[in-house]
């Protein structure tokens, strides 16, 4: 059914999207909480910038990213000096698909934090709350299922980010190649047969990912939702 | 004891609001937008523009000039709001305990003036809206609170509701003494309640004295003109069979006979009312009257309240003096004034148990 | 007497508009291989200044070529960079074997960047090398040409994990030139194409794979008239010059 490297591309690829999610969640969190809350200046710029990754095509951004880390790049040559090199390794992989599944978090777990009543905050805060400890007792508790929907939603475009990795990381077997670089793979050299398998596993990931968000979310509600 | 003299800038006027209250009940009256809730926030510190100057129970909140500006969490405020915001992914009981920093003892203690023991395990989403004040109450109280923020908590409230919360609020004044700030559009409840009235208007405070001294003011009376009732404290005393009433001792002597209700068990706690404008009063000897509450009672002032006079009177000695609504071709017929020895009589049916 | 001018006239048009062949101008599709892009356009330029047809050219790695016109894409003629993609086609009747011309061949050259400061004049000093572009090894011709040198030459499984696969040979120079490969294997065509690489070793004909570029009209093609003329072109005095030019060796007829 699935060819001997597969398996382990697999898991590769399933690793990758879940520590990319995984260190996505502070600063995604971080930076919805600030959208929500903040109202100065630059705030329209600064929406912008964080929402590009959703809104340009993929092999765009691979392409800035492959310019900025490459050898002669911006931050390539920094990155050499410290002896740290990631195109067409697994950390190119890795920034990548984070790059790209960050929007999507933050978009999620800012709806989240905008639909908590900043009346509550507001009472929990005279009640001898400060602001971090409100956060973590009123906010979070509140829009908790919104981040996790919001990481579903990231981890499910990490595990199917192509453009961008193509471009960075390469589609080198063994090294960089995941799961829908392989499918694409396999269809060019003629092995529908392959693509076809990994599409297969694919399909059962994605129904893994979204069923368990939707247990967790489930098993603590009917309390809170009005 | 609160001091403050604060500027907010709100949508279609600037709050400007300068006052000194000792302890006690302060109602805050006047119209509606005149910004009572704008003013209540401010002294929570839940208001970032605000400016001026604040001091609770002598320590300086707020002090723009020095730079002095204590966050929300430090004021020891309890603040109740109107639709109670109760954090709904607590239990009434975790709602409760969240400010209360482990203090047992007051949690019990507010858990039990709001008789809250059947709803604790239930979240806010399955209370009712006189639940929700209550659990709302007790959570401000048992966060050992120097001053009580109270807006309009009985108004989303319907009038049976409404009643029925009024006596936890006289316990929580005459029991727990916190100075409290209760905004309000009900005179009745101003009156039941409060040891003065603040009169807010276009944000500037326009006058502060006790309720029924601001009674006369035209923007009072119409709102009294709706009626305003005597609320009573005692205990059940005995119950009448044959006679058809249950006795009541209120809280200063006096007994009160009501019609009878066999379900209050003798020595519980009650609240009566009577409307000022059920109250007979007489100047000669009581002899062959249907009334069965009859009070000797010594008129204390009389007070024009738009097309009416309200004359207060004092009963025994423990007793709130009693509001009594006459016209005034009544008071110039019996020619009553300040000093006067009468007789206040009530029907038993016009005492109505709370 | 004027009536019967008009009717001849109409008879004349339609008859006209009816017959087939030189009278319209067709657009004839052409996959090619990624390493004949500049022939190719080129040839196609001096073609398209005879003829009334018109020539779109899809140019990419010939594995990718055959996938789609296995899909049912609307070519009419293939010329491929091996055989055997062409023999596949050829396998599923979507080439008539009869109508296969072996036309060209071509040569491997190692490129490096052209600031390298690597020194590499042999097969074995690219073991010294960090990344290497190949085209994909497994289906591309180039990089099965590069894969075939290799293992001729034991060096294969030593290579094979510095290997990183691109899409087609253009893509291997693009990576050489942009310094994300430290060296790549590209036909000795390309290398001479570009100025932001140099040529460190050419691989030698008698060491390299027998390279060979076949072309053909594809059974399918509804352009039947229009495709063979091309073909005729694309093999004809003109055509060779050009691939002569740009450093191809021209097999056929021998």
């Amino acid at each position: 059914m699935l060819a001997a490297g597969d398996v382990e591309m697999v898991v590769f690829t399933v690793e990758i999207a879940l520590l990319g999610t995984a260190l996505n969640l502070v600063p995604g969190t971080a930076a919805a909480l600030f959208l929500a809350r903040y109202r100065g200046p630059g705030k329209g710029a600064i929406e912008t910038v964080l929402s590009l990754p959703l809104v340009l095509p993929p092999t765009a951004v691979g392409i800035l990213l492959l310019r900025a880390l490459a050898r002669r790049g911006l931050l390539g040559t920094l990155l050499g000096d410290l002896g740290i090199e990631i195109v067409f390794t697994w950390k190119a992989v890795l920034l990548a698909t984070m790059v790209m599944s960050f929007p999507l978090l933050v978009r999620s777990a800012r709806t989240a934090f905008e639909e908590v009543d900043p009346r509550l905050v507001g009472i929990a805060r005279t009640l001898g709350c400060g602001p971090a400890r409100a956060f973590f007792r009123v906010t979070l508790p509140l829009a908790w299922r919104g981040i996790l929907a919001g990481s579903v939603l990231a981890f499910s475009r990490a595990l199917g980010e192509f453009g961008a990795t193509v471009m960075v990381a390469g589609n080198i077997p063994g090294r960089t190649q995941t799961l829908p670089l392989a499918i694409f793979h396999y269809n060019q050299i003629g092995r529908d047969d392959r693509a076809l398998a990994l599409v297969g596993v694919t399909v059962v990931l994605a129904f893994v990912a979204l069923w368990s968000a939707e247990l967790v979310s489930r098993r603590r509600s009917g309390r809170t939702t009005a | 004891m609160i001091a403050f003299a604060v500027e907010l800038r709100l949508a279609r006027f600037d709050l400007r609001a300068e006052a000194r209250l000792e302890g006690g009940v302060t109602a805050i009256m006047g119209p509606s937008g005149s910004g009572k809730t704008s003013l209540l926030e401010v002294l929570a510190g839940l208001r970032r523009g605000a400016r001026g100057r604040v001091a609770i129970g002598g320590e300086v909140v707020l002090d723009t000039e020095r730079g002095v500006r204590l966050p929300p969490e430090r004021r020891r405020v309890g603040y109740v709001p109107q639709d109670a915001a109760l954090l709904p992914h607590l239990t009434a009981l975790r709602n409760v305990r969240f400010g209360a920093r482990g203090d047992r003892a007051r949690v019990d203690s507010a858990i039990e003036t709001l008789e809250l023991a059947p709803l604790l395990e239930r979240y806010p989403l399955s209370l009712s809206g006189g639940e929700k004040q209550r659990v709302a109450l007790a959570r401000a109280l048992a966060s050992d609170p120097r001053l009580l923020l109270l807006d309009e908590p009985l108004a989303a409230l319907d009038v049976a509701l409404r009643e029925r919360i009024l006596p936890y609020l006289l316990r929580i004044r005459d029991e727990w003494r916190v100075p409290a700030l209760y905004v309000t559009h009900n005179v009745g409840e101003a009156v039941a309640l409060a040891d003065r009235v603040l009169l807010l208007r276009d944000g500037a405070v326009e006058a502060l004295g006790a309720p029924l001294d601001l009674l006369a003011m035209p923007v009072l009376a119409e709102a009294a003109a709706a009626g305003i009732e005597n609320l009573l404290q005692g205990r059940v005393s005995s119950h009448d069979e044959a006679g058809g009433v249950t006795r009541v001792v209120l809280d200063g002597g006096a007994e009160v006979a009501i019609p009878l209700a066999r379900e209050r068990l003798v020595g519980t706690p009650v609240v009566l009312a009577v409307r000022a404008e059920d109250v007979l009063v007489t100047t000669g000897a009581i002899a062959g009257l249907s009334a069965r509450n009859v009070l000797p009672a010594r008129v204390l002032s009389l007070e024009r309240t738009g097309p009416d006079v309200t004359l207060r009177c004092a009963t025994d000695g423990g007793t709130p003096p009693w509001l009594v609504r006459l016209t005034p071709a009544a008071v110039a017929a019996l020619g009553l004034h300040p000093g006067a020895t009468v007789s206040l009589a009530v029907k038993s049916h016009s005492v109505r148990v709370v | 007497m004027r009536g019967m001018n008009a009717g001849i006239r109409a008879i004349a048009l339609a008859l006209a508009l009816l017959l087939p062949g030189r009278a319209v101008a067709e657009e004839v599709v052409i996959f090619a291989a990624a390493s004949l892009t500049d022939a190719l356009r080129e040839i196609g330029k001096g073609y398209e200044a005879t003829s009334r047809n018109h020539l779109i050219f899809n140019f990419g790695a010939s594995n990718d070529l055959a996938r789609q016109i296995r899909a049912g894409a609307p070519a009419d003629i293939f010329f491929s960079a091996d055989l055997a993609q062409m023999e596949g086609l050829e396998r599923e009747g979507l080439v008539r074997r009869a109508d296969r011309l072996d036309v060209l061949s071509n040569r491997l050259s190692a490129i490096v960047p052209v600031g390298s400061t690597l020194d590499i004049r042999g097969p074995r000093d690219l073991l010294a090398v960090k990344y290497l572009a190949l085209a994909s090894p497994e289906a591309v011709p180039a990089g099965v040409y590069a894969k075939t040198y290799f293992e001729s030459i034991g060096l294969w499984d030593d290579i094979r994990a510095k290997v990183v696969p691109t899409l087609d040979v253009r893509a291997t120079l693009a990576a050489v030139e942009g310094g994300h490969a430290d060296a790549g294997i590209v036909y000795r065509t390309d290398a001479a194409l570009s100025k932001r690489v140099r040529t460190a070793f050419d691989v030698p004909r008698d060491q390299g794979p027998p390279i060979v570029y076949p072309l053909a009209p594809l059974a399918a093609s509804k352009r039947g008239e229009a495709a063979r003329a091309v073909v005729r072109y694309l093999i004809g005095r003109e055509a060779i010059a050009v691939y002569d030019r740009f450093g191809f060796l021209v097999i056929l007829g021998k």
